[in-house]
């Protein structure tokens, strides 16, 4: 049956994931103008740090997540002043290439702390209740709730604060909003410290859903990609719609095609959408 | 182990690199285009010259590949390229009409996609199981060691390409390739079909990596999906940017460096202290050396100055 409520609900809990991750990485496109690839090793420092405090520190995984988003939101605001800040004027594909040079140093330094086997955090064991012919696993209601509390959050922030709607300004057009006095160098914080602390969160979201491996990051980073396309690159509505898109579209072709290549339905939807609606869903891309 | 036994197999393993760095650098170098998928196109000429010259008996009891041929070494070589460089032609059709970095998202997840299928169709590729026995050229009626041949022969053909790919460059159809690169609008307007030569480029640089793919699956005689990860590609960038874009001699350079940055620890006693990270560590250093070339010499270091507004008219 090809519209199974399971596959449905699990493709929300994914595209929960991507959803949130995309918002942290369209978001930090829009100010910053270049394609993080150290992004997806963002949000595997934040599960990392959260399973490590969580672990081996001994404090609640509550705290521990907190701690990992902080971490990560302080962290990418540390890694701008070492390393991004000395290459703000130069092209995006420099930027681009910079950030490969950073992935592999965070990817690494992951690997030379914990090692590269996988963890997990540490969960009850409970039965997974199920409902309506669903069944659905603590986490994932978890990973649902946790995301859109988040959404909204930062909807609230772009729409009603002035930092959020100077970010939003600067996204559309950089030099206008200079021009009408947005301090864009600061915004440039925020946005590190806003997309830093997201990044943690969708790395500890992925954490739940999955495993923590120093590479969980990277490999997630196609279909946030996808979804940052396909929203149209800096829009972030478009970002949450195309991430949920993918999310379900991909749990969803495994009643069609062999579940090994759902990973494949993202690329898919990436080039149909590159190709049909260049400037995303909305069309309001920034470039 | 003596040193000179391992100079020669890290000396291999950076002429194998050297090969990625040139087709990397016909991409980026001479043609601006990122280029994202060069994993897969290792993986492409690997996995085609194993494939045709193991018969299906060669392979493990558990595996399953029921495709397999005992063709001659040359052959599959010959394969890889023309494979290799048609998986080039194909993701490019795809997605080279794209600007800058939407292309190297499309292709890095294109890459992704053909090591997926490399992993789960084991009829063809024995799946997720090494596919093993490859054939060594010339294994056993050789005067010299084999580690110095293999060398020798590698190197020959870097040599080779080389001088074939800086005489590309400064051909009529190597400067149609620098002018996309500075301004794409510019060949356009003097009736060139822009489109066309990138798509030409993409293929022969896609070629060359179906050949360091081939002769590095006849080297280690044993090759599995997980030995193609994208950390490939972001190797050969780091080797392309530190050697200096644009410059092949600079592709080899920085290719040797990024695999002796990689291999120094085979030459280093295990005793050392943090002797177990220091895999992870030797890495961490390519991602710092990257940045700081970036930082302190943005054109490599044997680019041309010149080159770095590549890419910057859109």
């Amino acid at each position: 049956m090809v519209l199974d409520p399971q596959l449905i609900w699990n493709g929300l809990v994914v595209g929960s994931i991507i959803a949130v991750s995309a918002l942290g990485l369209t978001l930090i496109f829009g100010i910053l103008n270049f394609i993080n690839i150290a992004y997806g090793d963002y949000m595997a420092v934040g599960a990392y740090v959260a399973w490590a405090v969580n672990s081996q520190v001994g404090l609640p995984l509550g705290v521990a997540i907190i701690i990992g988003v902080l971490t990560m939101s302080v962290g990418a605001v540390v890694l701008d002043k070492i390393v991004f800040q000395h290459f703000r004027t130069r092209s995006p594909i420099t930027l681009l290439i910079v950030s490969i040079g950073v992935a592999f140093f965070l990817r690494n330094l992951l690997r030379a702390i914990w090692g590269s086997s996988g963890h997990f955090y540490d969960l009850p064991m409970e039965a997974n209740p199920s409902f309506l012919g669903i069944r659905f696993s603590v986490e994932q209601v978890a990973i649902m709730a946790v995301s859109l509390l988040l959404l909204l959050g930062v909807y609230l922030m772009l729409q009603r604060t002035r930092v959020g709607i100077a970010m939003r300004a600067a996204s559309d057009d950089r030099m206008l909003s200079r021009i009408r006095g947005v301090d864009t160098e600061k915004l440039v914080l925020y946005v590190w410290i806003v997309g830093g602390a997201i990044a943690g969160m969708g790395g500890i979201m992925l954490g739940l859903d999955a495993q923590i491996r120093p590479n969980m990051g990277f490999t997630a980073l196609i279909p946030i990609f996808a979804a940052v396309i396909l929203g149209g690159i800096g829009d972030p509505k478009g970002a949450v719609a195309g991430g949920y898109s993918i999310g379900v579209i991909q749990e969803m072709s495994v009643a069609i095609i062999p579940s090994e290549y759902k990973f494949g339905v993202g690329l898919l939807v990436l080039i149909v959408g590159l190709f049909t609606r260049p400037d995303g869903l909305f069309g309001e891309a920034t470039r | 182990m003596a040193l000179v036994d391992l100079l020669l197999v890290v000396g291999i393993i950076a002429g194998v690199y050297s090969l990625l760095a040139i087709g990397m650098n016909m991409h980026w170098g001479d043609t601006g285009l990122l280029n994202f998928a060069h994993a897969a196109f290792f993986a492409v000429g690997a996995y085609t010259s194993a494939i045709l010259t193991t018969p299906v008996t060669a392979t493990g009891a558990l595996a399953e590949r029921t495709v397999g041929f005992d063709f001659p070494i040359v052959v599959g070589i010959l394969a890889a390229i023309a494979l290799a460089g048609l998986a080039g032609v194909l993701i490019a059709i795809t997605s080279v009409r794209l600007e800058g970095d939407y292309l190297a998202m499309v292709t890095l997840s294109s890459a992704e996609l053909i090591r997926l299928i490399i992993h789960n169709e084991a009829w063809l590729t024995t799946g997720a199981q090494t596919l093993k026995n490859i054939p060594r050229p010339l294994s056993g009626s050789l005067p010299i060691g084999y580690d110095l041949f293999y060398f020798l022969f590698v190197w020959a053909i870097v040599g080779a390409c080389y001088l074939l790919f800086t005489r590309l460059a400064h051909s009529p159809f190597g400067r149609v390739l620098h002018a996309i690169r500075e301004n794409d609008d510019v060949p356009l307007a003097l009736g060139k079909r822009v489109n066309v030569f990138k798509l030409k480029s993409f293929g022969i640089g896609a070629a060359v990596a179906g050949l360091a793919g081939a002769l590095w699956a006849h080297y280690v005689y044993a090759i599995s999906s997980i030995m193609f990860l994208p950390s490939i590609t972001f190797l050969i960038w780091a080797a392309v940017i530190i050697g200096g874009a644009g410059s092949y001699a600079g592709a080899i350079v920085g290719a040797t460096l990024v695999v002796f940055l990689r291999q120094i620890t085979r030459f280093i006693p295990g005793d050392v202290p943090f002797g177990d990270q220091l895999a992870y560590i030797r890495l961490m250093v390519v991602g710092v050396v990257l940045i700081v070339v970036l930082y302190y010499r943005p054109e490599g270091l044997l680019g041309d100055a010149e080159r770095l507004n590549a890419g910057s008219s859109e």
